[in-house]
């Protein structure tokens, strides 16, 4: 999370401010507010404890402390803190939902393109209530 | 090392200090595009796009790459950078020199430094009729000299 990465600044939107609308660009994201809206950035994005998003979300990586309600696509990794939620489905190439998270909904793999299929990293999702495992 | 280091961006020492010192302030870099409206109560300096409304309690700091296109309410409001649209402040308005404004000011107080540049209209509301038409007359002609003047 702290190491360097296409975007060169870290947004922060505070705790009692509140987004309506459409966030895009190439730039990090620290959220502890709220945002409606739709979120598309080429950076990270980092939903902190206080944080409520409730938007679809495309960002390189997403890390939820807070609250996400909506589809989110994470072109790189994923990942669902215990204090976490997510609400929606997930498309990312590699996922990481710690104990404790909650997380509802359908998630999809990126396959890496051009990487040795032998080494399967496919990470396996146990979610205890979603019996929906498709593997054709 | 001091002959081979090479340069690195800026913004080394501005991450943590947005993550860490300056919790209550909303910070929107330059590279962010923001469509629709932002509220809330709390400090905001922006250094990117915004489309749209601002509605906060608070300042609202317009640095100077930011674009806005719409209305900014806001406490105190100072602006270095381009704002098409109003600004209304409860408390007051600060124009600093590479102030680019076309629109309308609304604010019971007002600074603006000599090379800003600010196209449109101001009311001073919150002072007494009296008391703001002299405000008014000083200031006019005062932006006539200090800005381009672009109107006719």
């Amino acid at each position: 999370m702290v190491k360097d990465n296409t975007a060169d600044s870290t947004s922060l939107l505070s705790k009692n401010v509140k987004i309506d609308g459409e966030v895009q660009g190439p730039e990090n994201l620290h959220v502890e507010g709220y945002i409606k809206g739709s979120i598309k950035l080429s950076g990270d994005i980092f939903v902190g404890s206080t944080g409520i998003v409730e938007a679809d979300i495309e960002a390189k990586s997403i890390v939820i402390q807070g609250e996400v309600a909506g589809n989110v696509v994470a072109h790189k990794q994923l990942e669902i803190h215990p204090s976490g939620k997510l609400i929606g489905d997930c498309t990312a190439a590699s996922i990481d939902i710690k104990e404790g998270a909650v997380f509802d909904g359908r998630s999809n793999m990126i396959k890496p393109a051009g990487l040795s299929a032998g080494s399967s990293t496919a990470t396996k999702v146990s979610a205890p209530q979603s019996p929906k495992q498709h593997q054709p | 090392m001091p002959l081979f280091g090479k340069k690195k961006p800026e913004n080394k020492s501005a991450r943590p200090q947005a993550a860490v010192s300056q919790k209550e302030t909303t910070y929107f870099g330059k590279n962010l595009k923001i469509k629709g409206r932002v509220s809330g109560n709390g400090n905001i300096i922006i250094l990117g796009a915004l489309d749209g409304e601002f509605n906060l309690k608070g300042r609202v700091k317009i640095a100077e790459p930011a674009k806005i296109k719409g209305e900014v309410k806001a406490d105190v409001i100072s602006v270095n950078g381009n704002v098409r649209g109003s600004l209304v402040a409860r408390e007051r308005v600060h124009l600093d020199q590479t102030a680019r404004i076309e629109g309308q000011i609304n604010t019971p107080s007002l600074s603006i430094t000599e090379g800003a540049s600010f196209d449109g209209e101001i009311t001073m509301r919150g002072r007494s009729p009296q008391a703001s038409r002299p405000a008014d007359a000083d200031a006019a002609p005062a932006f006539q000299n200090t800005a381009k003047s672009t109107s006719k």
